[in-house]
C-alpha cells in the first residue's frame, strides 16, 4: 500500500477561524512572558517557598508529550511496525512543536529570560539543567532532520535519525525526571524510579495526543482514518498506562513505608487537600483507571467515541500527574531539624507552603498550548504531513513501498496560487 | 525554492553541530566554576585565598529568644528591602524557635540560621550556568550578573537560604554603597559578608552580636586549627544541621 501525503487545502472559513483563535491564544504566551519580566514573578503564585509553579508543570508536561509523540513515529520507521506509517510524520512534526513551547516554557519563566544565551557560555556539568540544555537542543535538531529524512522518503536516514531520535527523547525526558529525582532534600522529588515513569507517562499521554490529535485533523479535512488504527493506538496507550501505573505503585509504596518520610507521602496520599485530590481523582481515577478500564474492556474498545474520551482523560490525567510530582514537594517543609519541632519561624520553616496558579500563570499555560495548536495548524497547511487517508493494514499482509511518489496532477492545482512550499514537489 | 536534500542536510547537520557542540565548547573552556578566585573590585581589597576556610560557630545556649539584632544588622549592611510578605521577603539570615519533638514540657530556644556556605553545596551543582559558586577561601556565592533566575537552586538548597528577588528593588538614598546593587528576577543569598571579609572585618551578623553583649555568633577560620572557632568545632557539643545530607555545613551550632 502507497501513502500519499498531501498538505491540507486550509482555504475554508473555519481554518480561518481556527487559525486566528489559536494564534491569539499563542500570543498569551510572549505576552503573559513579558507582562512577569516586567512586573517580577510577584504576580505569580509562586513565591520564595515554592519557588516552581505552573510553568514548570507545563514544560514537563510538554516535553513528556513531545517524547511520547517521537517514539511513536519510530515505531513504524524504526521499530517495523508500518501499519503506523500513517501518523509518523505528523508525530514528528508534533515532538518538535512540542519541544519548541516546552523551551519556550522554560525560558520565559526564568526570572532573566533576556540571558538566553548565557547557558550557551557556562556550563555545570554536575547541574541535570545545564545537561538538558543539550539535550534539548540537540533533540530538536535531531527531530527536524529526521522530520526531513521522511519527506524525502529516505528509508536509510529515515532509520538513522528515527533511531538518534528515540534515544535522545528517551534521554531528554529521563533528564527531565533527573531535574527532580536527584534532588535529595525533597522526600516527594527524590527517587530513581522518576525517570522512567517519566518515560512512561511520556508514551501514554503521547499515544492518547495521538489519537486525538488525528481523530481532529481527519475529521476536520474530510480525509478517511481507518478505526482500525485509532483502536491499535488505544490498545497501545492501555499498555502505557498500566507500566505508568506500576511505576506510581512502587514508588509511592517504597516512600510510605519508611517512618521519616510518613509526613511527606501521607501529605500526598491522604491529607493533602487539592494535591491529594489531584492524585487520587485526577491522576489515578481520570488518567489511569476510567481509561485502561475503556481500553480494555471488549465494546467500549472497539468504540471511537469511547477511546477519545479515554484518551482525553488520559491526556489530562497526566496533567495532573505533573503537576503532583512539580507542586507537592515544595509544600511538605523541608526537614530542617529531623528530631526538633520549629516553633517560629520568620521564614517559616517547617510549615507547609501554598501555591496556586495565578491568572497569569493560567495566561501562560493557555498560550503555550496555543502555540502548539497554532504551529500544527500552520505546518500541516505548509507542507504534506498528513496521508491522504490513513488506513490500518494488518501488519502481516503490509508491505513497504520505499519510492516517492509524485502528486497526482488533479491535487497539485488546488495549491498553483500558494508559493511553492518545500517538500510539496516530492510526497 | 525547491527541497533539496542536500540543502537541508548541509544547514540541519550546521544546526545540530551548533546546538550540541556549542555548549560542549563552552564546558571545556568554561568548567572551573567552581574555583572562580578572586573577589575583584578594589585593587586594596585581600583576595580570595585558599589558605582560608572562613565558618561560623554559634552557640545557642547565648541566643537570646525575640532579639533580631543579626537580622537587622543583615537587612541593614546588605540593603535588603522589605515587601511585608513572609513569603516574597529576601531572606538572608532569619530566626527560628524550636524545642524538642515529644518531649512534654520541652524548652524553647532560639537560634539564627543562614547560608551555610557549605563545602558540598547543592545550589552551585544544580546551577545551570555556574552562577553559583565557591570561592577558595570556602564562601558560597551568586554572581549575580550570570544568574538567569531559573530558581533549581531553592529547589536544592536544603537550608532555604535562598530568595529570589521578585519584585524591582530601586536603590535608595542611605543605601550601604559597599554592596553590589540589587538585581531583580536573580537568586540571591548570604555572602558572609564577603565585601566586609575582604576589608579584614567580620560579618555583620557577628558584629551586631558581639556589640549587643550576646556573643552568640562567632566568626574565624577552620584554616587555622588555633583560630576560636576550630576549638568550639571541634568539641562535643558543636553539630551542624542535617549532617546527614553530607553537604559539610560551615556553619556549626552549639548546644543543639
Amino acid at each position: 500500500m502507497k501513502i500519499r501525503y498531501r498538505r491540507i487545502e486550509g482555504r475554508s472559513k473555519e481554518y480561518y477561524i481556527f487559525m486566528a483563535v489559536s494564534g491569539a491564544v499563542a500570543l498569551m504566551a510572549p505576552l503573559s512572558a513579558y507582562i512577569l519580566f516586567l512586573k517580577g514573578h510577584n504576580i505569580t503564585g509562586m513565591n520564595n517557598q515554592v519557588p516552581w509553579g505552573m510553568p514548570i508543570v507545563m514544560a514537563v508536561y510538554l516535553i513528556g508529550a513531545s517524547a511520547g509523540s517521537l517514539v511513536l513515529s519510530a515505531l513504524s520507521s524504526v521499530f517495523g511496525k508500518s501499519e503506523y506509517k500513517p501518523f509518523s510524520r505528523s508525530a514528528s512534526l508534533l515532538a518538535i512543536i512540542l519541544i519548541v513551547a516546552a523551551l519556550m516554557a522554560i525560558i520565559m519563566d526564568w526570572g532573566r529570560p533576556d540571558r538566553v544565551l548565557v547557558p550557551f557560555f557556562h556550563f555545570q556539568p554536575r547541574s541535570m539543567f545545564s545537561l538538558n540544555a543539550i539535550l534539548y537542543n540537540s533533540y530538536m535538531v535531531i527531530g527536524f532532520l529526521y522530520l526531513l529524512a521522511q519527506f524525502k522518503e529516505n528509508e536509510k536516514w529515515t532509520k538513522i535519525l528515527g533511531l538518534a531520535a528515540v534515544f535522545i527523547a528517551i534521554g531528554v525526558h529521563s533528564g527531565t525526571g533527573a531535574i527532580f529525582g536527584f534532588v535529595y532534600v525533597r522526600e516527594l522529588y527524590n527517587s530513581p524510579l522518576l525517570a522512567p515513569s517519566f518515560i512512561a507517562a511520556a508514551l501514554s499521554s503521547g499515544t492518547a495526543m495521538m489519537i486525538i490529535v488525528l481523530h481532529i485533523t481527519f475529521k476536520a479535512t474530510g480525509r478517511k482514518l481507518d478505526d482500525e488504527l485509532i483502536y491499535s493506538l488505544a490498545k497501545l496507550m492501555g499498555v502505557f498506562i498500566l507500566v505508568v501505573a506500576y511505576f506510581i505503585f512502587i514508588e509511592n509504596a517504597t516512600r510510605s513505608y519508611a517512618p521519616k518520610n510518613y509526613e511527606a507521602a501521607s501529605f500526598l496520599l491522604l491529607h493533602g487537600g487539592k494535591y491529594t485530590a489531584y492524585f487520587w481523582l485526577g491522576l489515578i481515577f481520570m488518567g489511569l483507571l476510567v481509561p485502561a478500564l475503556i481500553v480494555f474492556n471488549k465494546s467500549t474498545s472497539r468504540s471511537v467515541k469511547w477511546v477519545l474520551a479515554a484518551s482525553w482523560m488520559q491526556l489530562i490525567g497526566v496533567l495532573f500527574e505533573r503537576y503532583i510530582i512539580v507542586i507537592p514537594a515544595q509544600i511538605v517543609p523541608i526537614e530542617f531539624f529531623p528530631d526538633k519541632e520549629i516553633v517560629s519561624s520568620s521564614f517559616l520553616d517547617g510549615q507547609y507552603g501554598h501555591y496556586s496558579v495565578s491568572p497569569i500563570e493560567w495566561m501562560f499555560s493557555l498560550g503555550l498550548i496555543g502555540v502548539v495548536v497554532f504551529g500544527y495548524g500552520l505546518a500541516i497547511r505548509l507542507w504534506p504531513m498528513l496521508p491522504t487517508e490513513a488506513v490500518y493494514t494488518d501488519p502481516a499482509k503490509l508491505k513497504l513501498e520505499s519510492e516517492p511518489e509524485n502528486l497526482e496532477p488533479g491535487e497539485a492545482k488546488d495549491e498553483k496560487t500558494t508559493t511553492p512550499a518545500p517538500g510539496e514537489v516530492t510526497s | 525554492m525547491s527541497f533539496d536534500r542536500r540543502d537541508f542536510l548541509a544547514l540541519g547537520t550546521a544546526m545540530a553541530a551548533g546546538t550540541v557542540f556549542g555548549p560542549i565548547s563552552a564546558a571545556l573552556s568554561h568548567t572551573g566554576g567552581d574555583e572562580r578566585g578572586e573577589a575583584g573590585g578594589d585593587a586594596k581589597d585581600h583576595r580570595a585565598s585558599a589558605k582560608n576556610s572562613w565558618g561560623m560557630v554559634i552557640d545557642i545556649n547565648k541566643c537570646e529568644t525575640g532579639c533580631t539584632v543579626c537580622v537587622d544588622a543583615c537587612k541593614k549592611e546588605n540593603n535588603i528591602p522589605e515587601f511585608h510578605d513572609p513569603l516574597l521577603d529576601i531572606h538572608w539570615i532569619r530566626k527560628l524557635t524550636f524545642k524538642q519533638k515529644g518531649v512534654p514540657n520541652a524548652e524553647e530556644r532560639s537560634m539564627p540560621a543562614m547560608c551555610f556556605h557549605c563545602e558540598h553545596p547543592p545550589c552551585a551543582h544544580v546551577c545551570p550556568v555556574a552562577a553559583t559558586f565557591v570561592r577558595k577561601d570556602g564562601i558560597v556565592l551568586v554572581d549575580k550578573h550570570r544568574c538567569i533566575g531559573c530558581r533549581y537552586c531553592m529547589i536544592a538548597c536544603p537550608y532555604k537560604a535562598r530568595s529570589f528577588v521578585s519584585k524591582h528593588v530601586e536603590p535608595k538614598p542611605g543605601d550601604n554603597p559597599d554592596v553590589p546593587v540589587r538585581m531583580h528576577g536573580v537568586v540571591e543569598k548570604c555572602t558572609l559578608c564577603v565585601h566586609r571579609i575582604d576589608g579584614g572585618l567580620e560579618p555583620a551578623c557577628v558584629e551586631a552580636c558581639k556589640k549587643k553583649g550576646n556573643g552568640a555568633m562567632m566568626f574565624g577560620d577552620f584554616a587555622d586549627p588555633e583560630s576560636g572557632i576550630s576549638k568550639q568545632a571541634r568539641t562535643s557539643k558543636a553539630s551542624q544541621i542535617r549532617p546527614d545530607l553530607g553537604c559539610n555545613p560551615r556553619v556549626f551550632y552549639m548546644g543543639v
